[in-house]
């Protein structure tokens, strides 16, 4: 296997990989300080590639998991595709889950896709189940390039009950250059109803682009059916909106989004405003700034973003972020909870070096400051 | 009146200064200094594009660029008006690093293409002819217009024009553009074309933020330097969560399990495990209708009970809910389900005889 693998090396595409070191002083968190994530990828053969993500940290305790760890092969021609190994499946109407096992697809050149993907719900920290599995399939027609229609089917088992059972719908069309529209819902098979429904559809008009978008989410459809939780008859939530862009100038862009969400009986709104001024073409220093305003329910927040990053030369990069919230009802967790980063940055020849001061003030610790730094190398090996 | 006016131009003047300093800081072109070379100009006068990019009829794959000389320039413009280099004013140096980049990443051969459109050029660079042109290069849906590429689009067979579009990480300029509120766009678009996705994102893309147990590699984590990034748990992320959960009932479980956040919770002694602190108010739990205000939020955000009450935590309820017990039925009205009530989890728990 070895010998046949350092002999496809010959011609093949460079491996790539990457190793981050990350060390901080945060205290209170799940995050692991004395972070190591190595990742690498290679195409061994221009139909076959590997790609893994692993990361071992000192906190909590000795931990680590694996987050990517695949095998990629794909008939030369594009009528099939095989992935086997640790992976996120995404598609159609089913929501995204991590598995260890296997997805094939078939296509045709008249523009039939079927997708077939089985296996074990990934534990986290090399974790295990029994009879946990789940196994889906989807079926799609593209029709001249600019449609796409498809049909998904889910179920997934937790100690060998129904813990999920959905069908999907999904579509996307660009019937112009200037129109984009997208559909996707899924309805729950094991408490019948809509577990999740999206619509968007973008229009591009000079420096305008514009998006209209509508979501009704059942928060349960996130639990397993195994729960408790999930035979409450939740409220659906249910949000409508849009988005504008404006490329106000060659380097200055304003992106604003505003949403109106309906949550049980409570109405509510979402909206924020943006702008980045690029001060360069390629966009290496910038500055950007953000207020966002969240009246939903129990979240009733203001918040104030201030983002800069400017290269100094020699490879140095400095960057700044600072940023406010203010909840409408603090119950005593402070009036405001500002934090803010100040970071320096090198960058040279594969070697990556990044220090940072983080300081805050939040609901848990009134005055909060953490030391940040990344050591980070990246090869290519031919 | 007189300071009032002064004022006024004084603020007018700043006004105006501003503006001025702002317009070349936003990007808006200088006068005086380079602009878009003046292909329409040539073209009109009949100028054949090969008098100045000569040989590039002939030009192969890993040909060089067959950009103009001066001393080609200085063939018909015998009279220059100064001795400087001609591109250093006439073309911007924007257009040609993207030709140049276009060279290195695409698979592109002139030679194949000169002879099926008989030399004309503007059939596929048909930006000549504006005043101001942002790019020479064809959009992709120029290719499209000869090329049959809908078999390869079907068959996401993308490697016979882009060299190597995963390791380019290069946002695409003319077709799915990732603009707008893409970290909330992104999720409708990917579900009918996920293995379009593919063909330029590694699996890291998506498992850095969709994996179980993916916070270290989270690109807000990793990248703490980089500012530019946009994503949901970029600065003070971790004070405002629960505002940001609440706003959004459901989205933190698109990610997580519900185990993350009992870990948290309880190492900072806000779960009921190990702590008799409770976060809820007083009357949370009340008699009668509806339960008092726990019966309502659990409707709204069920996944936020279970956050810490999941698992054996279940138990609580059961107590009250279980039937003939006090608490009454906790379904929500019109609701239905295909269980067997007495045999599979969860209904067992109220309706049987226990797990």
């Amino acid at each position: 296997m070895a010998a046949w693998l350092l002999s496809a090396r010959a011609g093949a595409d460079p491996l790539r990989l990457r190793a981050d070191a990350v060390a901080d002083t945060q205290t209170e968190t799940q995050s692991p300080t004395g972070l190591v994530v190595l990742q690498g990828e290679d195409k061994l053969r221009p139909w076959l590639g590997v790609e893994g993500l692993v990361w071992t940290g000192t906190k909590p305790g000795l931990t680590g998991d694996v987050l990517v760890l695949a095998l990629h092969m794909r008939e030369p021609h594009g009528y099939g595709e095989l992935r086997v190994g640790r992976f996120v499946v995404a598609t159609g109407a089913i929501f995204p889950v991590q598995i260890d096992g296997a997805e094939a697809i078939g296509r045709t050149p008249w523009g039939s896709t079927l997708e077939a993907f089985g296996g074990a719900p990934v534990v986290p920290r090399f974790g295990a189940r029994t009879y946990d599995w789940l196994a889906g399939v989807r079926v799609a027609q593209h029709v001249a390039s600019t449609v796409t229609m498809g049909v998904s089917y889910m179920q997934r088992r937790d100690d060998g009950e129904i813990s999920n059972e959905e069908l999907g719908a999904d579509f996307a069309a660009a019937p112009a250059p200037w129109l984009d529209v997208a559909a996707k819902g899924a309805y729950d098979l094991t408490s019948p109803g809509i577990a999740d429904g999206r619509v968007s559809a973008a229009t591009r008009v000079d420096a305008y682009r514009f998006e209209l978008f509508a979501s009704e989410q059942s928060p349960g459809r996130l639990l397993p059916a195994t729960s408790l939780f999930s035979v409450l008859g939740d409220f659906p939530s249910e949000m409508i909106g849009g988005t504008v862009r404006w490329a106000a100038a060659p380097r200055l862009d304003v992106l604003a989004s505003g949403a109106g969400q309906l949550v049980g009986a409570e109405l509510g709104m979402n909206a924020w405003i943006r702008s980045t001024l690029r001060f360069d073409e390629h966009g290496k220093g910038s500055i950007g700034l953000e207020v966002r305003r969240v009246d939903v329910s129990a979240a009733r927040w203001t918040g104030f973003r201030v983002v800069g990053m400017q290269p100094l030369g020699g490879g140095f990069r400095f960057s700044s972020e600072l940023e406010v919230a203010v909840p409408d009802d603090p119950n005593g967790r402070g009036v405001a909870w500002p934090w803010g980063l100040a970071a320096l940055g090198w960058r040279s020849k594969g070697w990556e070096v990044a220090g940072a001061i983080e300081a805050a003030s939040t609901p848990e610790y009134r005055y909060e400051a953490n030391a940040l730094a990344r050591l980070s190398r990246t090869l290519e090996l031919p | 009146m007189n300071a009032r006016r002064h004022f006024a131009l004084a603020i007018a003047m700043l006004f105006a200064l501003t503006l001025a300093a702002c317009v070349s800081v936003l990007g808006f072109p200088r006068t005086g200094t380079s602009h878009p070379f003046e292909h329409r100009a040539h073209v009109d006068k009949g100028i054949p594009c090969v008098v100045c990019h000569e040989g590039v009829e002939h030009a192969g794959d890993t040909s060089p660029l067959h950009l103009p000389t001066d001393a080609q320039c200085r063939g018909c413009h015998s009279k220059p008006h100064n001795e400087g280099s001609c591109r250093g004013c006439h073309g911007e140096a924007s257009m040609r690093e993207g030709a140049s980049l276009a060279r290195e990443h695409l698979r592109f051969e002139h030679a194949k293409h000169d002879p099926v459109v008989h030399g004309d050029c503007v059939r596929c660079h048909s930006a000549v002819a504006e005043s101001r042109p942002q790019t020479l290069l064809p959009q992709m849906a120029t290719c499209f217009s000869c090329h049959q590429h809908e078999d390869q689009w079907n068959l996401r067979g993308c490697d016979s024009c882009h060299v190597d579009l995963t390791a380019d990480d290069a946002p695409p300029s003319s077709h799915v553009v990732h603009d707008g509120d893409w970290i909330r766009e992104h999720g409708v678009r990917a579900g009918s074309e996920r293995d379009l996705c593919s063909t330029c994102h590694s699996e890291r893309s998506c498992a850095k933020c969709h994996g179980v147990g993916t916070v270290p590699a989270l690109p807000a984590k990793m990248a703490f330097d980089d500012v530019r990034l946009e994503g949901l748990h970029r600065a003070g992320f971790r004070a405002r969560h629960a505002l940001e959960a609440r706003a959004d009932p459901g989205l933190c479980t698109t990610c997580h399990s519900e185990s993350s956040c009992v870990e948290c919770h309880t190492a900072s002694h806000v779960s009921p495990q190990g702590t008799t602190r409770s976060p809820h108010a007083v009357g949370w739990v009340s008699v009668g209708r509806g339960g008092g205000e726990h019966g309502v939020q659990a409707r709204i955000d069920p996944v936020s009970c279970a956050s810490c009450h999941g698992g054996s935590g279940e138990q609580l309820c059961v107590g009250c809910h279980a039937v003939g017990s006090p608490g009454g039925s906790p379904h929500g009205p019109g609701f239905t389900s295909n269980k067997n009530r007495t045999h599979d989890m969860p209904c067992r728990l109220c309706h049987g005889t226990g797990p």
